[in-house]
């Protein structure tokens, strides 16, 4: 179809949209470039609607990365809502990009962000409604290379059957290289230019590598069946941060979090045993503070957004996260910008460090205990006491903050009712105090989800709480937590089951999640959308059992459907771990002591090129220095 | 305690809105031009207190998908500056969406009402893209003009209530392109908008664009 008759079609259509202002691209600071004299056209697409995407800070990276190239270019691709999906249908529009409005099959790389599970069938539906097979072995080389990275892709296993190649890791640097390698790859048949994007470091190529499996469904073996290909993909990763992205495109209509973030820092050293996130980003890398304030700056210039989030996995643990609220306070403190910095640890000097950058529009305050019981916070490696949760509670409430939320989680291993019951009595506690200070006005909102457990984590092992039990603890803290100035939420059970069976599942799912979008599966991260029983139905149609994903505990020596997937952390490290757990020992943050888990000797190399203060991680000296340095020991731990 | 306006100085910018543009709902238009006047760095205003805002306000909604070349903004300013028109839309529309123009800028004197009050209508150039067959056009207007009333049920807040459209319709003719030129009320006392007439006129199935061009005011 012609570039003209798309617009034209859209036209006449998208008033009869909710918010076609989604459809139709032309925002400040974004970038379209002369079609015919760009070289290498990259499509980069979020699998969900572009009210959510909008806010994805991995997609704007990888649009400023690519389109800083001259002979490249990169434009957006959101799904669209379901009102405009039956018209784009209808009316045979293909899915375009936002800029250049040309179907995205003119593309020569079709990029999908899966930061999470949810969004699998989303995935499905967006190479659907481009017009191209889904199933990546009916894809030749008239098609867009479609490829897809992010969190969720550190088990890439489920989405084998759709994606010609997944980058496992970071993907800054590595999407220009495939940009570029697709370009040299021109004409190539599908399968060579396969083999040619496999040789990029953090390259996976799910057809190079066969699955076996034993008579119980476990995986017997993972094995590459081309010559020359790692046994284990390791993860990609950069030396240090790129610059900030700062020209953030500046969306025409409302967006979810309309706002502009700044990463201050990858990774986190706390070493949660549930955290997907802590094990898979290290190491920790930091920005420094004149970078950050200068990309403020810039953010104000650039964009005039009015809000400025600063993230990270554990904000207090950026070194210098006094510094930057000095800064921040003294440069902005009454410029009508406001900021944010989630995700503080729970403590006194948390209230200070938000008072200090809060700017005009105080966000509130989010504290995440997780667990309220000392057995649960050894359990979980994250411990924080009661006295110091109530503490700090009563120095936000004081300081005028009314609410308060909490962010607890219930099913983590040998969990009880008792575990649960002592959640409930820290909030009433806490809103307590809350009240003696602001009286009525004094809110606490708390939520509770539940666990699921992640690969390449140590809980990677251990069963998801069943249905029963998540109902019943999940009745306990309704029954209980009915009160004024309490809000409680929780994670719908079916969502959660659902996100345990991608989360750990192999390569055979690909059938269930294919089965279950032709039954019309689609927007399952939106609880009104998820249709669980669809799900269980494609199950049953392809003869696999959901309940051997979720609910049984995985032998120690399992080789589990993301083996091959090298995230720089030994296994023996994750077990350890996980026994460590079982035992209730905690480990402290590795800042202060390395344990090996493993970064440090894979990515040695890289290492040796940065500044001592760059990653978190300690120092590797060369051979010929430790020799000059024989007498002193290696001061392993010496950094922090 | 005496209150002193910290508002230095009023300015009123006349702009238009086009291409992906006029998919922008009016809230969506405010924030757009609040961001807009920071990036090129006005002294605006803001409201006190916990949520701030800047003082800017958007004289009459446009509905979605009309493209227009009068709608009207206002801003305080908390420095004075000097308006220098052709300067300042130049620095304002480098830092401007796709679809933005700007067709003047005023002073505005601090003791002067709101404008939203004195706009009472405003006129609509509506071209068929759909080609309508010779005559029609001219028959569905005499048709339209006859009628005494024009019943139209309206739903709000889930409540269901009539209103009569027709004396919100105060003129109605055709330019020498074939256009439709349609003159309707708008504003607190009664406001019609272009598809509720094409509507009303029987032609809503014919691809059209709207597109405002001029708004009527009270004098002062």
């Amino acid at each position: 179809m012609s570039l003209q008759s798309i617009e034209a079609r859209l036209e006449r259509c998208l008033l009869q949209v909710e918010k076609p202002g989604r459809y139709v691209g032309g925002e400040y600071n974004s970038v379209v470039k002369d079609w015919d004299s760009i070289d290498i056209k990259v499509a980069l697409a979020f699998p969900d609607i572009y009210d959510l995407g909008m806010s994805n800070l991995g997609i704007m990276n990888l649009y400023n990365q690519i389109n800083l190239q001259n002979n490249m270019l990169a434009e957006r691709v959101f799904s669209p809502w379901l009102d405009m999906e039956s018209i784009m249908r209808q009316q045979d529009i293909p899915l375009y990009a936002l800029e250049s409005k040309r179907p995205v099959s003119e593309f020569d790389l079709l990029g999908i962000s899966l930061p999470y599970e949810q969004l699998y069938t989303n995935a499905l539906n967006l190479i659907d409604l481009a017009g191209m097979p889904i199933l990546s072995r009916d894809r030749d080389e008239r098609y867009p290379l479609v490829i897809a990275g992010g969190h969720a892709c550190f088990n890439p296993e489920p989405m084998a059957d759709f994606i010609d190649a997944f980058v496992i890791g970071e993907g800054e640097e590595i999407i220009v290289e495939i940009a570029a390698k697709i370009g040299e790859t021109r004409g190539l048949p599908r399968h060579e230019q396969l083999r040619e994007i496999a040789k990029i470091q953090g390259m996976y190529v799910p057809q190079f590598y066969d699955v076996e499996y034993h008579d119980d469904g476990t995986v017997r073996s993972i094995t590459p069946n081309e010559p020359n290909l790692p046994e284990r993909i390791l993860k990609r990763i950069v030396i240090t941060l790129p610059q900030p992205f700062t020209k953030f495109i500046v969306p025409n209509i409302d967006t979810v979090h309309n706002r502009a973030p700044i990463e201050i820092m990858r990774g986190c050293t706390r070493g949660c045993r549930f955290c997907h996130a802590g094990m898979v980003t290290r190491p920790v890398r930091e920005r420094p503070v004149d970078e950050i304030m200068a990309a403020i700056d810039e953010i104000v210039q650039y964009t005039g957004f009015e809000e400025i989030s600063l993230l990270s996995l554990s904000s207090s643990d950026y070194v210098w996260v006094e510094e930057l609220a000095e800064a921040v306070n003294e440069a902005y403190g009454d410029a009508g910008l406001s900021l944010s910095l989630p995700s503080l640890r729970i403590e006194s000097a948390s209230a200070d460090l938000l008072e200090k950058i809060g700017g005009t529009r105080r966000s509130g305050f989010t504290f995440a205990p997780e667990a309220a019981t000392e057995k649960m916070r050894d359990l979980i490696n994250k411990y924080v006491p009661d006295d110091q949760v109530i503490q700090t509670a009563k120095e936000v409430y004081s300081r005028g903050w009314r609410t308060i939320k909490f962010y607890f989680m219930i099913g983590h291993p040998e969990e009880t009712l008792d575990d649960v019951q002592a959640i409930i009595d820290l909030c009433m506690r806490t809103l307590r105090e809350g009240t003696k200070i602001l009286g009525k006005k004094a809110t606490l909102n708390v939520g509770v989800s539940t666990f699921i457990p992640k690969p390449h984590t140590p809980f990677q092992w251990v069963p998801q709480d069943t249905r029963e039990q998540v109902e019943e603890k999940q009745a306990l803290l309704k029954r209980q937590m009915r009160r004024g100035g309490m809000h409680l939420r929780w994670n719908d059970i079916d969502g959660s089951e659902f996100e345990g069976w991608l989360s750990r599942g192999d390569r055979r799912l690909g059938r269930v999640i294919r089965r279950a979008w032709e039954s019309g599966c689609k927007f399952d991260a939106w609880q009104d959308q998820h249709k669980h029983g669809a799900w269980l139905q494609a199950f049953d149609d392809c003869n696999l059992i959901p309940d051997f994903y979720n609910y049984r505990e995985r032998d120690l020596d399992e080789v589990f459907p993301w083996e091959h997937i090298d995230v720089g952390i030994h296994k023996k490290f994750l077990k350890q771990d996980y026994r460590m757990s079982i035992r209730r020992e905690t480990r402290v943050d590795c800042r202060d002591k390395c344990f090996a888990c493993g970064i440090l000797p894979k990515f040695a190399k890289e290492r040796s090129t940065t500044e001592d203060m760059a990653w978190e991680c300690p120092p590797v000296t060369p051979i010929s220095e430790r020799r000059k340095a024989k007498p002193i020991a290696i001061p392993l731990s010496s950094i922090g | 305690m005496t209150h002193v306006s910290p508002v230095v100085q009023r300015l009123r910018i006349t702009f238009g809105k086009s291409g992906p543009l006029k998919y922008t709902s009016n809230l969506d238009m405010a924030k757009i031009w609040e961001r807009v006047l920071r990036r090129a760095g006005l002294p605006i205003l803001y409201t006190r207190g916990f949520n701030t805002r800047p003082r800017i306000q958007l004289a009459m909604p446009l509905p979605l998908g009309i493209t227009s070349e009068c709608e009207i903004l206002d801003i305080a300013l908390r420095e004075s500056i000097e308006i220098d028109a052709a300067m300042l839309t130049a620095s304002l529309l480098r830092v401007a969406p796709h679809g933005l123009s700007i067709h003047a800028i005023d002073d505005v004197d601090l003791r002067e009402g709101t404008v939203q009050s004195r706009i009472i209508s405003a006129e609509y150039r509506i071209h068929f893209v759909d080609p309508l067959e010779a005559g029609v056009l001219q028959e569905r207007i005499a048709d339209i003009l006859l009628r005494k009333t024009i019943v139209v049920e309206k739903v709000r807040k889930r409540k269901r209530s009539v209103m009569d459209l027709r004396p919100l319709i105060i003129g109605l003719r055709i330019d020498e392109t074939g256009d439709l030129i349609a003159h309707l009320s708008v504003g607190e006392r009664g406001n019609m908008r272009p598809d509720q007439l094409i509507e009303a006129m029987g032609l809503a199935d014919y691809h059209h664009h709207a597109h405002r061009f001029k708004l009527h005011l009270l004098p002062k």
